[in-house]
């Protein structure tokens, strides 16, 4: 069944459902279809055998070639059409098997959907949804590995959003299609696609804001606020910690970085004293930064120790296994980070997880994506 | 044609020159604080082409607009209070001139970034068909566009899939100061020609009447075959690039070539018509610069309005 998560909610006595983050993508992606007439599915191997890795399968036999359409390899250019589709009254739906190939729509993107409205003063919405997967482990390399919120969520006009569940994809994505008027982009983690989680049978956009951060764990030491896979890496680190008993730790799923809950994230930091930021991607201008000033420039006072973040080593992803596994920020370097944070020692004793490797650790991903 | 059909493409595009001539005796006061890329000299591609389009048929220009802004049907007043930066502007005086919009009337924006609009009559032809909704869209640009990558792809989607769009390209044979020989290595209509795509040319881009008819044409193939269409309209840029100048003088392009275009402009040629249409048209570029000019700025709520 893979690895099963069970947020935070002991007091829930609803029956759960296991659910994948590729089945959650795939549900959302068939309710866009057939609730909404208008909703077309636009991207390369959209129709295909694959189906982007399983999150569109079986879509253009039930709703047909028209509706989810196959497409040239033009990322500007598609993106572009999507535009003007929004602008013509359909939902476009866009997808993009790698985050790295949406570099190739920036303009697009940046020039144009994010600006539509506010540039002629209202007069129009493009109401839309870009998703696209960032790849991690097996050899991903330099191109097929980026994660590049922060430079989405730097533009004004962008919603973007980084599932870390399935249930954050299906208590937000239906939300974003059916309320969102303006240009949703969704970075997808493909290490997350055959994760099980544990889902109530009713997810609640209340409870996870589309647009918004959430908090999926309480503590009193320290508060971790964690993207995507991170958010996950996080809460195994909060367990391990408790089960020690060295830390009470606190977590934040960002989940929105381009609107992230500032009130959520204060709160927090008010109560623990302490942040850690753990992002999936460079720390330069990235996700830690910006919620580092978010807390500095309303409340430094909140803060009883320096802030610390994670994310990639500031270089290209290497291919190489044993480069890879020091590149990216993973479980037992999260832990040691917490612990040093909360003890004020560098050698603080606590012991570490063994786990050195995500990709390791979610056995179920295989290559060659 | 008829005489008042004539008359009506005639008024549109002088209607284009003289706002236009008003911009240029506006400027120097700088009460236009927006880059302006003049039509002079290729009004009649608007003014022709328009005049063979339905109200609900979509245009996607580029910065050089207001021509299609006007010939589509904008409002006048709305057009000087937006190069004023009013908030009684067509777009609050968010855009200026390089973004001038008026949905109301299918004149669907304005970008700065060359051929990126393109697409977006690619896009709203798709939302046409699924739709059903009987439109033609129609993508304006410059042979500089057609240089852009994302044209390639417009082309090839459109022809791929059978859309109902018209792309319209004002030859004016210049990007800024690059003359059309130094950029391409390919000829515009035998490029389109290899998607399968239908071309029409209309080699007097400034009669108005030659290129209402090269355009009516393309507009019922597009519109009854449901098929891509491109028209190429050679035409011929007066002014400088972006600005109020004349800037023959300074070597890129012929003062002749210039001259040679005059010599067959009807906006120029035709005396009685202009007599005729002139007064009125004052009348109305009076009343929207008086308008622009007694029109309130936007005020501090504009500022984070409607960015998401």
């Amino acid at each position: 069944m893979g690895l099963a998560y069970q947020l935070d909610r002991t007091a829930d006595v609803r029956p759960a459902e296991i659910v994948t983050y590729r089945d959650a993508l795939l549900r959302t992606m068939q309710g866009a279809l057939a609730s909404n007439p208008d909703a077309v599915l636009l991207g390369q191997g959209v129709d295909d055998h694959k189906g982007i890795f399983g999150s569109t399968l079986g879509l253009a036999e039930e709703f047909g070639a028209a509706r989810v359409l196959d497409t040239p390899l033009a990322e500007e250019g598609l993106t572009g059409i999507a535009v003007g589709a929004a602008l013509n009254g359909l939902y476009p739906i866009q997808t993009h098997i790698r985050a790295d190939f949406a570099l190739l729509a920036m303009n697009q993107i940046v020039n144009l959907a994010a600006k539509y409205r506010y540039m002629f003063g209202g007069r129009f919405e493009v109401p839309m949804m870009i998703r696209m997967i960032v790849g991690r482990s097996w050899g991903q390399g330099a191109q097929h590995s980026q994660s590049l919120q922060s430079l989405f969520a730097h533009v004004p006009g962008l919603a973007v959003i980084m599932p870390s569940t399935a249930e954050s994809i299906l208590a937000t994505y239906p939300w974003l299609i059916a309320n969102h008027r303006g240009p949703v982009l969704c970075l997808e983690h493909r290490l997350l696609y055959d994760v099980a989680f544990r889902v109530d049978q009713q997810p609640d956009a209340e409870r996870t804001p589309a647009l918004g951060s959430r908090r999926l764990r309480g503590g009193k030491d320290v508060t971790v606020v964690a993207t995507s896979i991170m958010v996950l890496e996080a809460m195994r680190a909060a367990e391990h910690l408790a089960a020690s008993g060295a830390a009470d730790v606190e977590v934040i799923d960002l989940h929105s970085p381009s609107h992230p809950d500032v009130a959520l994230i204060l709160g927090s930091v008010a109560k623990t004293g302490r942040l850690i930021v753990a992002d999936t991607s460079w720390q330069a201008y990235g996700v830690g930064a910006e919620i580092c000033r978010l807390v500095c420039e309303r409340d430094p006072a909140l803060l009883r120790a320096p802030v610390r973040t994670l994310g990639m080593a500031p270089a290209p992803c290497p291919t190489a296994k044993t480069l890879e596994d020091l590149y990216y920020p993973n479980l037992r370097r999260l832990t040691d980070e917490i612990a040093r944070l909360v003890t004020g020692r560098a050698e603080h004793g606590v012991a570490l997880p063994e786990d050195a490797s995500m990709a390791d650790v979610y056995k179920r991903f295989k290559g060659p994506f | 044609m008829t005489d008042p059909e004539i008359d009506s493409i005639f008024f549109s595009a002088l209607r284009i020159r003289l706002v236009e001539l008003r911009i240029i005796q506006l400027y120097p006061s700088d009460r236009i604080q927006s880059p302006v890329h003049l039509s002079i000299g290729q009004e009649a591609v608007a003014a022709g082409a328009c005049a063979a389009l339905r109200p609900n048929d979509l245009v996607f220009g580029s910065y050089r607009s207001h021509a299609f802004y006007l010939a589509k049907g904008g409002n006048l007043r709305q057009m000087f209070a937006e190069l004023y930066g009013k908030a009684t502007g067509c777009c609050g005086g968010k855009a200026g001139s390089m973004h001038l919009a008026a949905p109301e009337v299918g004149f669907m924006g304005a970008s700065a970034i060359v051929a990126s609009t393109i697409p977006h009559a690619v896009g709203a032809a798709l939302a046409a068909r699924r739709r059903d909704t009987d439109q033609i869209t129609v993508a304006v640009f410059g042979d500089g566009a057609t240089e852009e990558g994302v044209y390639h792809e417009s082309l090839n989607f459109a022809a791929l899939h059978h859309l109902p769009v018209l792309f319209l390209c004002e030859n004016n044979g210049l990007a800024v100061h690059s003359r059309i020989d130094a950029r391409q290595a390919y000829d515009i209509v035998d490029h389109a020609e290899t998607y399968g795509i239908a071309t029409r040319v209309c080699a007097q881009g400034n009669d108005p009447r030659a290129v209402y008819e090269t355009i009516a044409d393309a507009v019922r193939l597009v519109r009854d075959d449901g098929r891509p269409c491109l028209v190429v309209c050679d035409t011929y840029r007066q002014m400088e690039h972006v600005g109020i100048g004349d800037d023959h003088h300074v070597g890129y392009r012929s003062p002749s070539a210039a001259d040679a275009w005059r010599r067959t402009d009807p906006l120029l040629l035709d005396a009685a018509r202009v007599a005729r249409f002139t007064p009125d048209i004052l009348r109305e570029i009076d009343d929207a610069v008086a308008f622009a000019e007694s029109s309130p700025w936007p005020g501090a709520e504009h500022l984070l309005a409607d960015v998401a």
